[in-house]
């Protein structure tokens, strides 16, 4: 079937530059390997960690760094992207709160704060300047689930001078004994007389404890996940936020679903478990990709791509023992620091970040991916997210805010 | 060993532990008796040694519907390791008596295909009967089992009088399903097929094997493969397309039996190459402008579930495609995982309730739409709406072929 | 300083002090073992895992060869647990000289390692990936061993029988009275306590190390530190060790030990047992090497790299380390360097380790009057509380040069021998998915707590019990998810939560060390998911203001930051 536009990769970027193709009426397609850093992050909106004002800090940025993937899209392109994913998400109920004028300070489960503009109302009422009003929070988890320690979360926090104390909730009764993975656990949460035993223990805790606020793990609910945050509210009698646990990301799962019916509603198509092995085209133009398929390749046709493979960890980018790492979709050259030996610093947590994950693809002010001599290798072909080159979307903290402000851009060219 | 069995056999070197499987698949979500895919997968198969006792037991309740295959960001064949698991579960402990039987569609439709099936699906359909095939053999006393047809679709065959305008030949593989169960689905696809100028040859076929996969039986699947593909593998070598109705015969033939079963000879290969699910066949032809499109209007509103079988096919949704050139018709897709059945899988005893609340969220759907008809391409996964919902269900071939006004 | 007596003192906790302590202590020796990290810290801890047959040393070291041939068979009576019947081949590649195998088979005659010769055919039958090039194969009784569990199980029985074992002890001095070693100052690495240690005889069991230690008494060791890179890759592609049949060589054996098949080892002089790196072309060569025996090997993951230091007793002028013998040798400081008090064991390896306690222990009792025969080679280990027990026994050998022992071994029905598939038949029995704390590696909480309470220091000790962090993520769930447990388990005793996160930090830390020489490919993006959960999730990063060593645990102690720097 022949569309207008394909969109290779269903990350934040590559969903938000689908969205924008179909809501002009082109006929989309997201192609996808599976699924992919929504369902690993946080859930929250990066934008820039390493400052009060992430939007000023991204101003300059623009300035200071014109290769970086910000100063490609355009500080506009980044709040209007803002601005319609926080529509995706309203859209399910699910709003995404927060300012792109100051980052807020999330407990992580570790009990550190780590800064983030925007996140879901489900976890707002944890932000560090709330906590830090005097009055006591409760850390509560379940013993089963094992991404999530409230003693250490709360003493961590208490170092920081917040008032805190962690506990182990009681399961309520149910027929499962062995697995409690986020997912299950978020599943049990849909069952009103789960949350309704857990919130008559919280209730007891909190008029013991004198608790403002009710951390627990981001495992409440898959996809009502705001109707039980304000039940649980209600029978607790305190503020409840979530914090985010280990891969699968729960929020982030949240975050996939509201893009697919964002996406289903606009009349895109959405094919995961097709992974995209090479494109055809004579330069400048791409005329079709094929992915794998049972037996033998499916061609795809397309008059506009959209490359939103991610980097290193989405799987767009693969590096070879040999010290050459190449784009896996496109074969599109990639900019990389020089020998395997320049790679790594020799901390793992260096606050400058390992060189390897600044490589990726060169583009021009419309996204195109260039050559090594700085020609446009395709020019029906954007690329967004994190396969693009002279960024650290971990390091820098800008990991959604990368990707959806330049998935929008490629949505509007 | 050759480059596809490594391929498969080294997968599990990409796991990144990620659990996206796992969140994805439909057993783990309602049966803690599996502990996901990437634990029996990617994870287990760390550990195991052949030659050594099998350590495995909660692998057996992988469905093998193949959503961690769709959804794993890195390309870990997590359904095929997981076959192979269940295999040398079989080959250590043996095979239940009940999974011989359920894997042996063919055989089971031969006996109770026929004159006398009016008579033996009443049968199966009292209570006490029902019970008794419980306890002795273990299949569910509620599970779907097909009711058999009067007549085989091979011999409506026979009698068939084709067109003699065709242009073109297709080979038919019209499995167990179509044969003995549902022969109405085969004639909608002959009609289709000689509509569009075909002439459809039907080789000397019999089960694609896939239920003696899924239930451990490697033995009896490597040779029904084997047969198949000296049947068909003619055809293929003369370019003459392979077509079939039932995606998971369509799968096995392309993929599962081959890599499974670790079987690679060249026959294998021209035959999977040579094979194509009907719906992705017609998709190529409307996508080369050769597809007929003198459809009459359907004014219907019908949920569509794409089998996880047909996703397996990593195709997108050729159905729809096609479907959506149909005037007035508008399909709503399930976007549910799977039905639940899962083949056999849900046949099973012990497996029945698992099976069925994998289905819920496609039961739901399907009621929530209001239609009295739901489209799906898999006989297994259609006896299980039914089954569950009590709406009748249809091939999209069916549709297809009353949109092009066609007798049947 | 508090001071007190003991008779003797052994100072290192590898496999040979280890063994030295349980000898001493069975046969009523009052003994004290220190220990500068966890036991198997220094290269018990960083070899590939290989219960030799012998075969490796019938031509260039025949001495030794036959010391490995005896302690195989004795070993897999007391230490079944450890060790898994692998069965080992040695092959003939296109690489190799076709003229070896026979001189090969002569020797192992000559020296006693039993051997058989088998069909290419076979050999692919049971190893598939093997190279079919090859043109010849025999088979050894090599196996795989688990040397941390061997030296835990080792110092459990030492405890039993009275000794005291203390892990993160350092040695600051020796303590010299004229012409005689009387003790020794340690110093307890996990509060900066100094302690005293009056003794009849100090055993230097120090490894690499034992020059430093020597030099402490102003004697002359000369140690060579031998540095040997290996690289674990993701999943055991044989489950037979597999050696090329030639001189031992660089990057020439494969050994399937538990989940990963490790492939090893370089052989380069470092001047210094704690510093030394690990180069990219050391690593690039094995990978080549593994290609020869295993075609593709070179394309499967790679988990991470570490080397060891081969303690290599230099007493002759010889040109090349891998021509110094790999024997072992007592000295008794008296009679060489008129030095009363002291004893010293070089040289030899982690198969003969036993044999070299009950030399050493034989030495020092005859010393100290003692007369109790050693008993090592008859009593079996116990098991360690990180093990769980199981009844379950793997089938026995039945085919080729091990099948006598192998049945002779069952027939003394001690615990049974480690299999494959051992963890994970437990989990599935026990039904413990969603306990499992290391996925990969598939330690379960109860494991993991077993670990911690046995009084681990920090987050290595535990990986090295239950090797919690060892698998394909290298610690991507399991390091939070320990590091909380630690916490929870040993909040109550001084331990807090600044303590865990320097835990946390420094394991991850430690983990990345051993990662950086192998990231690419698959691993490389393994390494960029645990970037993302330890930033980009959880903000470890942010947790070093309060982060703190202390609390009972040894983090970043000088002593016993041995682990190599990148060159």
């Amino acid at each position: 079937m022949n569309y207008e536009t394909i969109v290779i990769g269903a990350g934040l970027a590559g969903m938000m530059a689908a969205l924008g193709r179909a809501e002009r009426g082109e006929r989309v397609m997201v192609l996808a390997k599976g699924h992919g850093s929504t369902h690993w992050a946080a859930g929250c909106l990066d934008l820039f960690a390493e400052a009060d004002d992430p939007l000023g800090a991204i101003n300059q940025l623009v300035q200071t760094r014109p290769a970086h993937p910000y100063a490609l899209a355009g500080v506009a392109a980044l709040e209007q992207a803002l601005a319609r994913v926080r529509g995706v998400a309203e859209a399910v109920g699910y709003p995404l709160v927060g300012n792109a004028g100051r980052n807020l300070l999330m407990p992580t489960a570790l009990g550190a704060l780590r800064p983030t503009a925007f996140v879901p109302a489900t976890m707002v009422n944890g932000e560090a300047r709330q906590l830090g009003d005097g009055r006591p929070t409760l850390i509560a988890g379940l013993h089963e689930l094992r991404d999530f320690f409230p003693p250490l979360i709360a003493a961590n926090l208490r170092a920081q001078g917040y008032a805190a104390e962690g506990v182990y909730l009681e399961l309520p009764p149910v027929e499962r004994a062995h697995d409690f993975s986020p997912v299950v656990v978020a599943r049990l949460f849909e069952r009103p007389a789960f949350r309704a035993a857990l919130g008559r223990q919280l209730a007891a805790l909190v008029r013991k404890g004198g608790y403002a606020r009710i951390g627990l793990p981001a495992v409440l609910g898959l996809y009502n996940a705001v109707e039980v945050v304000r039940e649980l509210q209600a029978l607790s009698g305190a503020l409840i936020f979530e914090i985010p646990t280990l891969p699968t990301s729960v929020p982030g799962m949240r975050l996939f679903h509201a893009f697919e019916q964002a996406l289903t509603k606009a009349g895109a198509r959405l094919q995961i478990g097709g992974w995209v092995l090479r494109g055809e085209g004579s330069n400048p133009h791409l005329h079709a990709v094929f992915s794998e398929a049972a037996a033998r390749e499916q061609r795809h046709l397309a008059r506009r791509w959209v490359l939103a493979t991610g980097g290193v960890m989405g799987g767009g980018l693969r590096a070879e023992h040999t010290g050459v790492v190449n784009e896996t979709a496109l074969g599109l050259p990639v900019r990389t620091p020089s020998g395997r030996s320049d790679w790594f610093q020799a901390r793992f947590l260096d606050e400058a970040g390992h060189p390897i994950f600044r490589a990726g693809i060169a583009v021009d002010a419309q996204l195109r991916p260039l050559d090594a001599a700085d020609q446009i290798v395709y020019t029906n072909v954007a690329v967004v997210g994190s396969a693009l080159a002279d960024f650290d979307p971990i390091r820098e903290g800008c990991l959604e805010g990368v990707a959806l402000a330049t998935g929008f851009a490629a949505g509007q060219l | 060993m050759d480059h596809i069995e490594l391929s498969l056999t080294q997968s599990l070197d990409h796991c990144i532990k990620c659990n996206i499987c796992t969140s994805a698949c439909p057993v783990a979500a309602v049966t803690d008796a599996f502990p996901g895919p990437k634990y029996v997968g990617p994870q287990a198969q760390r550990f195991r040694h052949e030659g050594q006792p099998v350590p495995d037991a909660s692998v057996d309740y992988c469905s093998g519907c193949r959503v961690c295959n769709q959804v794993c960001p890195t390309g870990v064949k997590i359904a095929e390791l997981n076959a192979r698991a269940r295999a040398q579960i079989v080959a250590e402990r043996g095979l239940p008596l009940r999974n011989w039987l359920v894997a042996r569609a063919g055989l089971v439709g031969r006996m109770s295909c026929g004159p006398h099936a009016p008579l033996l699906n009443f049968g199966l359909r009292l209570t006490p009967a029902r019970w008794a095939v419980e306890k002795v053999i273990g299949i569910h006393r509620k599970a779907p089992l097909p009711a058999s047809s009067t007549y085989t679709f091979r011999a409506w065959f026979r009698k068939h009088r084709a067109p003699t305008t065709a242009r073109r030949q297709v080979a038919f593989f019209h499995g167990c399903a179509t044969n003995f169960y549902e022969p109405h689905v085969g004639k909608a696809a002959i009609a289709v097929l000689e509509h569009n100028g075909f002439e459809v040859l039907l080789p000397k076929q019999q089960c694609c094997g896939l239920p003696l996969i899924s239930n451990g039986d490697f033995k009896a699947a490597t040779s029904a493969h084997e047969a198949n593909v000296q049947a068909l593998v003619s055809y293929a070598r003369q370019g003459i397309p392979i077509v079939g109705t039932s995606t998971s015969c369509t799968l096995t033939l392309k993929e599962e039996a081959p890599e499974i079963l670790a079987l690679h000879s060249e026959d294998v290969q021209i035959v999977a190459a040579g094979t194509y699910d009907i719906f992705e066949f017609l998709r190529s032809l409307a996508e080369r402008g050769e597809l007929k499109t003198d459809f009459r209007p359907i004014e219907r509103h019908l949920p569509y579930h794409q089998p996880c079988q047909y996703r397996a096919h990593r195709l997108g949704s050729p159905a729809m495609d096609v479907l959506s050139l149909i005037p007035g018709l508008v399909l709503e897709e399930s976007h549910a995982e799977c039905c639940g059945i899962a083949g056999t899988y849900g046949l099973k005893q012990e497996k029945y309730q698992i099976g069925m609340d994998v289905g819920a969220k496609l039961f739901d759907m399907v009621k929530r739409s209001g239609s009295d008809l739901a489209l799906c391409d898999s006989e297994t996964c259609r006896w299980q709406i039914t089954h569950a919902t009590g709406v009748a269900s249809k091939h999209p071939i069916e549709i297809l072929a009353e949109a092009y006004g066609l007798e049947l | 300083m508090r001071t007190i007596e003991t008779d003797v003192l052994v100072i290192g906790g590898g496999a040979t002090g280890t063994g030295c302590a349980r000898d001493l202590a069975m046969r009523g020796i009052r003994t004290i073992l220190v220990e500068k990290g966890d036991l198997t810290h220094g290269t018990t801890g960083r070899y590939h895992g290989l219960l030799h047959s012998g075969g490796r040393y019938v031509t260039k070291d025949p001495q030794s060869a036959t010391e490995c041939a005896r302690e195989n068979v004795v070993l897999r009576k007391i230490m079944p647990h450890c060790l898994e019947d692998t069965s080992g081949f040695f092959v003939t590649t296109p690489w190799d000289d076709p003229a070896y195998g026979d001189v090969f088979v002569k020797n192992c005659r000559l020296t006693g390692v039993p051997v058989q010769e088998l069909s290419v055919q076979a050999m692919l039958r049971r190893e598939p990936l093997l190279n079919p090039q090859i043109s010849r194969v025999f088979e050894v009784m090599d196996g795989s061993a688990d040397s941390f569990l061997a030296t835990r199980s080792t110092a459990l029985s030492a405890e039993e029988y009275g000794a005291q074992i203390w892990t993160y002890h350092h040695v600051v001095d020796l303590v010299r009275e004229g012409d005689r070693v009387t003790g020794a100052v340690v110093e307890d690495l996990r509060n900066g306590e100094r302690i005293g240690i009056l003794c009849a005889c100090v055993l230097n069991a120090a490894g690499a190390w034992a020059g430093k230690i020597a030099a402490m008494a102003g004697v002359t060791v000369t140690v060579l530190p031998g540095k040997g890179t290996m690289v674990a890759m993701n999943h055991r592609m044989v489950n037979t060790v597999v050696n090329r049949c030639k001189l031992p060589d660089d990057g020439d054996i494969i050994v399937p030990i538990h989940t990963v098949a490790v492939i090893g080892t370089t052989d380069v002089h470092v001047p210094d047992p704690d510093v030394y790196g690990i180069e990219p072309d050391e690593i690039q060569f094995m990978l080549a090497e593994g290609d020869k025996l295993i075609p593709g090997f070179s394309q499967y993951r790679a988990l991470r790299a570490w080397a060891g230091v081969r303690p290599l007793y230099k007493d002759r002028d010889v040109a090349n380390d891998r021509d110094i013998p790999r024997t072992f040798k007592l000295l008794d400081h008296a009679e060489r360097d008129g030095v009363e008090g002291m004893l010293s064991i070089v040289g030899g390896k982690w198969t003969t380790y036993r044999l070299m306690a009950e030399e050493s222990v034989d030495a020092l009792a005859k010393r100290l009057g003692n007369t109790r025969p050693c008993r090592t080679a008859e009593e079996p280990l116990p098991l360690p509380p990180t093990e769980h027990q199981t009844t379950f026994r793997p089938p026995v050998r039945t085919t080729g040069p091990g099948a006598s022992v192998a049945a002779e071994v069952e027939a003394l029905q001690h615990a049974p021998l480690y299999w494959l598939g051992k963890h994970l038949s437990e989990v599935e029995h026990e039904q413990s998915f969603a306990d499992l704390i290391c996925e990969c590696e598939m330690a379960s909480r109860s494991r993991v707590l077993a670990a911690i309470d046995a009084g681990a220091k920090n987050l290595d000790d535990i990986r090295r019990d239950v090797r919690m962090g060892m698998g394909p993520c290298q610690g991507g769930w399991c390091i939070y998810r320990t590091t909380a447990l630690l916490f929870e388990r040993r909040g109550e005793d001084g331990l807090s939560h600044a303590n865990s996160n320097d835990a946390l930090l420094h394991f991850l830390q430690a983990r990345w060390k051993g990662l950086v020489p192998v990231l690419w490919g698959d691993q490389l993006r393994q390494a960029r998911l645990d970037e993302l959960i330890y930033v980009g999730v959880l903000g470890a990063d942010r947790l070093r203001p309060i982060a703190e060593q202390g609390g009972g645990l040894v983090t970043d102690n000088p002593a016993v930051a041995t682990e190599y720097v990148k060159a």
